[in-house]
């Protein structure tokens, strides 16, 4: 079976953890995240007729201030940075933070993620898709578990690449 | 005359109306009286209790630590039997610890001993037993060295490439990623740029890491590990990441990799 890393990336609070709770049933405590600024969940997915172990790496999220070791983003198959729809300040330097983790990790493309879509209206998330610095491929709610499998499925595709 | 009758008739209903309810009315004026009395009061004393609360929350150590010790103190004294018990399991572990570490001191004391020793008998009697001396037989025996787990894991993204467990230890892959996780950020926190983690020690069970180019081998041991059994079991390690850097499909191949550790290390 192949094995591939892949991140989830982006700023305190914008649900990445909240997602994987979604995706995956994991076996380590959240409470690593904090401590060592990372936890690495497992789960094995069916993409284009084989089975892919994805073994993802939830990255702390940062206010831009703390370290995170640059070793968690090295030898990483594909990333999702994930952004808050509901906080703005999450996705007006979307570019910015996409060309850092693009820097630390090698990689060339990202799948970009809104996530809470659950707390606005169509009409707002429209909004937000004309005022976010890069290309948004998929919006979501882990609250609502909207478009969750997509997104890894997604993922796990762009691993494969 | 019949007027003067009716009129008895009403005051007598008075008088028995005042005789029945006197009693009553009073009763419910006291209890009237000390419902306002209490509501009165509860308005008075409600804050003073807040904040007698406040205060005793703010320096229930300085007002009670002193008793609380001695009420402890008496405890442990009148219950020393159900102190033991409680504290066996900790005391126990320390003890453990404390033997084996003190045992693992004496066997590399008896080994540079004997290895300083130049007497012919000496040498002789080596020469006979083999590698091993007297002190490294009695307590590989007693304390024998057991290698628990053996991961093989791609330096950079914490891929496991291949694995050997005596037990059933949590999920291989997840284990390898945190381990590889908390390799970095340990190198990072400490700001070691270039310098690699190599043991994490547990009470009687250590984790040697061993740092190659593209992968790194990680291995747990428990019992006594002496300098014999490190320099032999470093020597395997060498020659099992020679084997798969030389011929990199191993890492491909989780299930030859097995194979290959097996007989590197296990049963060699």
């Amino acid at each position: 079976m192949i094995a591939k890393k892949v991140l989830l990336v982006g700023n305190f609070g914008v649900g990445k953890t909240s997602l994987i709770r979604r995706f995956v049933k994991n076996e380590f405590s959240e409470d690593y995240i904090s401590t060592i600024g990372v936890r690495v969940s497992k789960k094995i997915v069916e993409c284009n007729n084989q089975e892919v172990k994805l073994l993802i790496w939830d990255v702390a999220g940062t206010d831009g201030n703390e370290k995170i070791p640059k070793a968690y983003f090295l030898g990483a198959h594909a990333a999702m940075y994930v952004f808050d729809l509901s906080r703005e300040e999450t996705y007006l330097t979307l570019d910015e933070n996409l060309a850092m983790v693009k820097n630390l990790s090698g990689l060339q493309d990202f799948l970009v993620i809104g996530n809470k879509k659950d707390l606005l209206t169509d009409e707002e998330i429209e909004a937000v898709k004309t005022k976010a610095t890069a290309k948004i491929d998929l919006i979501t709610s882990a609250k609502e578990n909207a478009n969750v499998e997509e997104a890894f499925l997604e993922l796990t595709q762009q691993s494969l690449k | 005359m019949k007027k003067a009758t009716a009129d008895n008739n009403k005051d007598r209903f008075e008088l028995l109306r005042q005789l029945l309810l006197e009693e009553d009315r009073a009763k419910f004026n006291l209890l009237s009286d000390e419902y306002l009395l209490q509501e009165k009061l509860s308005g008075r004393v409600s804050p003073l209790i807040d904040e007698k609360i406040a205060d005793l929350r703010g320096k229930f150590p300085e007002y009670f630590g002193e008793t609380i010790t001695e009420t402890i103190k008496v405890q442990i004294r009148d219950s020393q039997d159900e102190v033991v018990e409680a504290l066996y399991p900790i005391m126990g572990k320390l003890v453990k610890k404390a033997i084996v570490s003190e045992i693992t001191k004496l066997t590399e004391s008896v080994n540079k001993t004997v290895k300083e020793k130049f007497s012919l008998q000496e040498i002789f009697k080596r020469f006979i037993k083999g590698k091993k001396n007297d002190a490294d037989v009695v307590l590989q025996e007693v304390f024998e060295p057991i290698i628990e787990e053996v991961f093989i894991i791609e330096k950079e993204s914490g891929l496991l490439a291949g694995s050997y467990s005596r037990g059933n230890i949590a999920d291989k892959d997840m284990v390898s990623g945190m381990l590889t996780a908390i390799k970095s950020f340990a190198e990072d926190a400490f700001n070691k740029e270039g310098q690699d983690l190599e043991d994490i020690k547990f009470e009687t069970f250590q984790l040697s890491i061993q740092n190659f180019k593209s992968i790194y081998i990680a291995i747990a041991c428990s019992g006594v590990l002496n300098a014999t059994f490190k320099e032999e079991l470093l020597d395997k390690i060498n020659n099992l990441a020679e084997i798969i850097l030389r011929k990199r499909a191993y890492l491909s191949d989780e299930e030859k990799l097995n194979q290959l550790i097996e007989k590197e290390l296990i049963t060699e």
